[in-house]
This record gives structure tokens, sequence and C-alpha cells, in this order.
């Protein structure tokens, strides 16, 4: 079964019907996966390779606020909540994971390492020509490529400064699959990834005013 | 009378303790601690084993056992009443804590002596006159009393109490690896080794020009022996050596290792953070030159652990860290320093903390290590062939036979799911509590040819019933995750 298939199955599972994902739902999708979910999006020339692929929904530098990092991840928040049982909020959360997008073999190089997760992480960060913060990200983990997706679904799209404005704290109240994201443990994944795009964020605002900067 | 063997100023010990004691685990008296444990006196009569666990019973809990259960009780089942922290829920099941290579449960002795040391006679050591200071530095001492019996060294000034055994392995490379060590001088180490007994020596041979060595693995995944021989030469000035993997599972023959070392004028450090809360450890036995533990492996606080060090060597090394009570005379310009172990216990140290080691130490002496060791190995062996019955798993370390021991412990894989994903739902879904990731042996995984894998760690206080648990959680947790692929 191939992942998309699978993020379909885990999506049709998904015991609440009234509570399937905004992102998954209408989030970009490549064009190569076939899941039974409304797609959105077109296609830019020439996208950075291992960014995701960019929406007309954030491709103007004036999105819409709903696009906003705080207000997906609200909704993000909302989503995981509405989700009673760990076992659905695990559920949901591989069907994140199996929606990400595949990650290129050659961009799995130690300099896009993110360090200190149980699991290996791998995040890059590219500018799109609209001045937009375009993210990937895979994990040899299927749990952690959901906690990966759902950070990317917050995070991708969103100008360079709204990226930096995110902060750990503001990932307080998700609880997705019992693992609370305010431990500021060094195994907290969403601690060491959102820090990670945030400072390959900052790196690509130093390049981008001619700064020596120190990607991590 | 046996709350009476373990003694601790003005806090006797968990009174619980004494129904673990039998005439086959009693401690063996040391000679420092004369003063401080009464003279043992066993009853003359022979106790049958279902007489003794009917007294174990009701020492505390006054709980009439059926005689035909009378034998059946494990160490486990008698030991886990005296754990609180084991008999709670964790995300709504009860939990089956298997993580004990990381950190143990303290027992309620521990948790009561260090509660009365804060209560009674919190205070500095070695600085004031006043009663409490004197009772609180009785109490430290005497804990290092303890720890210097447990391991059976001769002389309590060998054992330095640290924060840790990082901090131990890390003032021995300082010390005396930065004293000792010059360009082409060797140290010498497995690929098996915790991060905490190789790092310091990275930052010690980029300082002195030495180099390490590494010995590999023999196809059964245990450190290569013959390997290690063979890489023994004059150029070899430490050997760096765990006594239990805390990967492997696998136990390495330290005495042998430590003579074969000597012969080549090298000296060892033992990492025996894996065996001294396991089995018994004996360092005029072993012979290493030092040895280091963690307290908060063996039942005892975290922020604690020590070094074992031959006196001589002690005495002849330069201080660690510098700071009060480790001097004899300061000057403006220049300071003298006091004898070990002073010498290296800079600052206020963690004085709750030593006292609480010593009270665990009190606890598994009670056990008995050789008893603890015993049904340990029924354990180990009992998860090693419970999780080899799981189609697709992989267990890392040799497999338990008549002369292979294995710990209680099994690092494992299961083929396409990350061992992350799997501690995850046994968390959240079982409330089974495992490690997953490199267990800070990434040069062992790698060696192994993965990057992480999972892992499941029993102490006395666990059960054959919890294994079971954790095997059909595991199976859930499989079947969860491949009805998805």
């Amino acid at each position: 079964m191939d992942s998309a298939a699978l993020a379909t199955r885990l999506l049709h599972a998904i015991p609440n019907r009234n509570s399937s994902s905004p992102f998954l739902s209408t989030r970009c999708r490549p064009s190569r996966r076939r899941l039974s979910l409304s797609v959105r999006c077109i296609q830019i020339p020439n996208p950075t390779p291992g960014s995701l692929l960019p929406c007309s929904a954030v491709a103007a530098r004036e999105a819409p606020a709903a696009d906003r990092p705080r207000l997906r991840l609200h909704r993000l928040v909302d989503e995981f909540r509405s989700l009673p049982q760990p076992i659905d909020r695990v559920k949901r959360l591989l069907a994140y994971g199996s929606a990400l997008r595949p990650f290129p073999e050659a961009a799995r190089v130690s300099s896009n390492r993110v360090e200190g997760c149980t699991a290996q992480v791998w995040v890059t960060a590219a500018l799109d020509d609209l001045g937009r913060m375009r993210f990937a990200a895979d994990s040899d983990s299927e749990i952690t490529k959901g906690f990966c997706s759902c950070l990317i679904s917050v995070l991708d799209g969103a100008l360079p400064e709204e990226v930096l404005e995110v902060r750990p704290e503001d990932f307080g109240d998700l609880d997705v699959a019992g693992m609370p994201a305010r431990a500021k443990s060094r195994v907290n994944t969403w601690h060491n990834v959102l820090i990670s795009t945030q400072k390959r964020t900052e790196a690509l605002i130093a390049e981008g005013e001619g700064r020596p900067s120190s990607r991590v | 009378m046996m709350a009476s063997l373990c003694h601790c100023p003005a806090s006797p010990p968990h009174h619980s303790l004494s129904k673990l004691l039998s005439p086959l685990s009693r401690p063996r008296l040391h000679p420092l601690l004369s003063n401080v444990l009464p003279i043992f006196n066993p009853s003359p009569n022979r106790i049958r084993a279902g007489d003794q666990f009917r007294r174990l019973s009701s020492s505390s809990r006054s709980v009439a056992l059926p005689p035909e259960e009378l034998d059946s009780p494990s160490l486990g089942d008698l030991t886990r009443p005296d754990f609180p922290i084991l008999h709670q829920e964790v995300n709504g099941f009860n939990l089956v804590y298997l993580d004990n290579a990381a950190t143990s449960q303290k027992p309620t002795a521990v948790l009561k002596v260090l509660n009365k040391y804060y209560e009674s006679y919190n205070s500095n050591v070695h600085r004031a006159i006043h009663s409490l200071s004197a009772e609180a530095t009785d109490a430290y001492e005497q804990a290092r009393n303890k720890v210097a019996a447990f391991i059976n060294a001769s002389k309590h000034k060998e054992i330095v109490f640290t924060r840790n055994a990082t901090e131990a392995i890390n003032l021995v490379a300082y010390s005396w690896g930065l004293s000792n060590l010059r360009s082409g001088d060797e140290i010498l180490l497995t690929i098996a080794e915790h991060h905490s007994a190789i790092v310091p020596w990275q930052l010690v041979a980029q300082k002195t020009g030495a180099s390490l060595k590494f010995v590999g693995l023999t196809k059964e995944e245990v450190p290569d022996i013959e390997q290690l021989k063979e890489l023994l030469s004059v150029k070899t000035k430490i050997v760096v050596i765990h006594h239990v993997s805390n990967m492997l599972g696998s136990v390495l023959p330290i005495e042998d290792i430590v003579g074969w070392a000597h012969s080549v004028g090298a000296k060892v450090l033992v990492d025996a953070c894996q065996s001294v809360p396991h089995m018994v450890v004996d360092v005029q036995k072993l012979d290493p030159d030092f040895l280091v533990a963690s307290s908060h492996k063996m039942c005892g606080p975290t922020g604690m652990g020590f070094l074992y060090g031959k006196s001589e060597l002690l005495s002849a090394m330069p201080p660690f860290l510098g700071g009060g009570e480790m001097i004899a005379d300061v000057f403006q310009d220049y300071s003298t320093f006091a004898e070990p172990p002073s010498r290296f216990e800079a600052g206020t140290p963690a004085i709750g903390e030593a006292i609480g080691l010593g009270a665990a130490i009190d606890y598994l002496t009670g056990i008995g290590m050789q008893r603890i060791h015993d049904y340990e190995k029924e354990l180990a062996n009992y998860l090693y062939h419970s999780l080899l019955s799981i189609p697709n798993v992989h267990i890392y370390g040799p497999a338990p036979s008549e002369t292979v021991h294995r710990a209680a412990l099994c690092s494992f894989n299961v083929e396409n799911i990350h061992p992350t994903d799997i501690a995850t739902i046994l968390d959240k879904q079982h409330g089974v509590a495992i490690r997953s990731g490199h267990h800070c042996a990434q040069p062992l995984h790698r060696s192994l040819g993965i990057s992480a894998s999972a892992r499941a760690s029993l102490y006395y206080y666990n059960t054959k019933k919890e294994i079971d648990v954790f095997i059909r959680a595991l199976k859930d947790t499989i079947d969860f995750f491949t009805s998805f692929q």
C-alpha cells in the first residue's frame, strides 16, 4: 500500500467525521498522490528541491489571516482536541505523516539533520519566489514524520517573520497522541523541529541580507 | 533485629526490608562497616522457605498467603510493595516500568532517609562544629563507608563522591589522563562503551596527543576479547571498559582483562554502571585501578555517583575541580590540596543524595546482591526467549546459554517499525515504559548498522508477569503498525 492510500485509509478510519483534518483536506498534495481529498494547489515553475509545493491560498504575500501560522496552529490544536481517544490521535498523526511529501534522498545529509530527536529527522528550508518559507521534512519514524507534517502544515507558506514569531510555548495546548508539546525535553520532536525551522529561516534571512549566518 | 541492620543516623530504615532477609542473603559484614552495622546474629534455627515468606509477608502487611502459594512469590513480588511509584496507572494502564538501565526506582526506605535528612539534620558537612553539621558529616561519611563495603574496597578513602558516573570518568580523564598521557600513548576502549566513557577520553586525547583504539564486536555481537588482547601493547596506558553493556546485555571478564592490561603496564577503568546495581562487584577481586558507578541506577538518588580508585593512584593525582573543602591551605598565589577523597570533592557535595545512596545500599544489601543477580538471570532468560518468540524481532547481543550470561535487558528492533514508534505506542496504549534511541551508544549502533533500537531493561522488582504484559503489548503494537503497511 502506498502512503497516499494509507493516508486515505486512515482518514476513512477516523471515528469522528466532523473532526476531519482541515489541513489534510485543504493543504497541498503532490499531484501523484491519489488522495480522496480536495486539493487546491497550483504549481509554480522551478520549485525549490525538497520544498512543499505552494498552494494558491498562500501564493500571494498578502495571505488571508486564516493561513497565518498561529491560526493554523489553533486549528491544529482544535483538530487533535476533537479526538478524545489517544489511539485516534495517533492514527491522525500517522495520516499526517503519510501525507508528507517524499523527501529527496540527496537531502538526507547531516547538515539537514535535526539534532536531539530519538529518531532521525531531516529538515530543509527555502524561500520561494514570493518570499515565503517552504519547508520539507522526513524521519525514519512514522510518528515523528507525523509531528513534522503537522509542524509543516503550520509553518509552510508563512512569511519568514511569521515563522520566527512562533514560540515553542504556542504549542503548549497541543496534545497529540498523549504527547504534550510543551515538554522542553531534548527528545521533544515538536520543540527540536520548530527550533530547527526557525534557525534555518534566520539563516536564509541573513543570507538574503548578505550577512554571515551560522546554519544549524 | 533486622531494623537495626540498616543503620542510618536518626533515621531507622524502612522496616519492610527485613522481610527479604534470609539465611542466604545476609549481608557480608565488611570491616569498614564494623562501626556502622551491628554484627548480624542469625537465628540458629533453619528457616524453611515457606516459613520465611510467611514471616516476610506478615512483617508489614499482614497478608496471609495460602500454603500452596508460600513458595511462589518471586523477588519481584516481594519487593514491589516497597516502591510506591510502581503502583500507579499511566495513560490508563498499570505502569510496567522497563527502563531500569536508564534509571531505577527508589524504595520507600530511601525516600524516608532523604526526607529525614532534610527534616532533621540538613547541614553542611566537614565545616561546622554544631550538632547538625556533625550529624550530617557522620551520615555522609558513613555513606562513603557503605559504598566502600558494597564493592569491597579496602579503604573508605578510595571512594570519591561525584555527581554521577560521567563526572567520575571525567575526573579520571582530566586528572590522571592529563598527567599521565603523552603523544603516542593509546587508550583502549570497546566499541560498546557508553558515550560518557568515550567522549572524556577523546577530549583528553586531543590535549595530550594520545590516541583511542577500539575493540570491535564478534559475530555473536559481544566485544571481541581476542582483539582486545591483540591491541594491548606497551603503548596502552589505560583500558576503559564496561563491565555489563547497557545495550548488548553482555558481561565482560573484567578480572581477566585487568590481568592482561596490567601485564603491559596499563591501568584499567571499569564502567560498572550496569553491574554494581545488579550483581556482586568486588574490586579487590577484579583489581581495576578505577571503577565508576551511578547512584540512581541502584535505587539511590540522582545527582550522585562514585569513583573507586586505588589509594596510591588517587594520592598521586592532581585535583580535577578547585574550590572549598579540597584544599589544605590557600594562599594568594597558590594552594595546597587535601588528601583524597576530599581533594576531589570541591565545594558542598550532594549530602542528602550521598546519604540516600547509603540507604539504597542498605536496602540492596538487605536483599543480597547474589539473590538479586540470580533472580535477574531468570528474568533475563525469560525476557530474551519471550522476545525471540515474536516474528521479525531482532535482539542484539549474545544468545544466553549455560555459559553465556546476559543482563536482564534486551535491545531489539522490529522489522520495518522504528523503535521510537514502538516505544510511543507501548507507553500511550499500554503503560509500558521502555527506551528507544541510541542509548548513548552511537558507535555501537553504527557498528551494528542501525541508528536506533528499542530497549527493555529490568530490575529485581520486575516480574515475569510484567514481561508477559510487555510481550502482549509489543505484539499488539506490531499488529497496529503492520495493519497500516
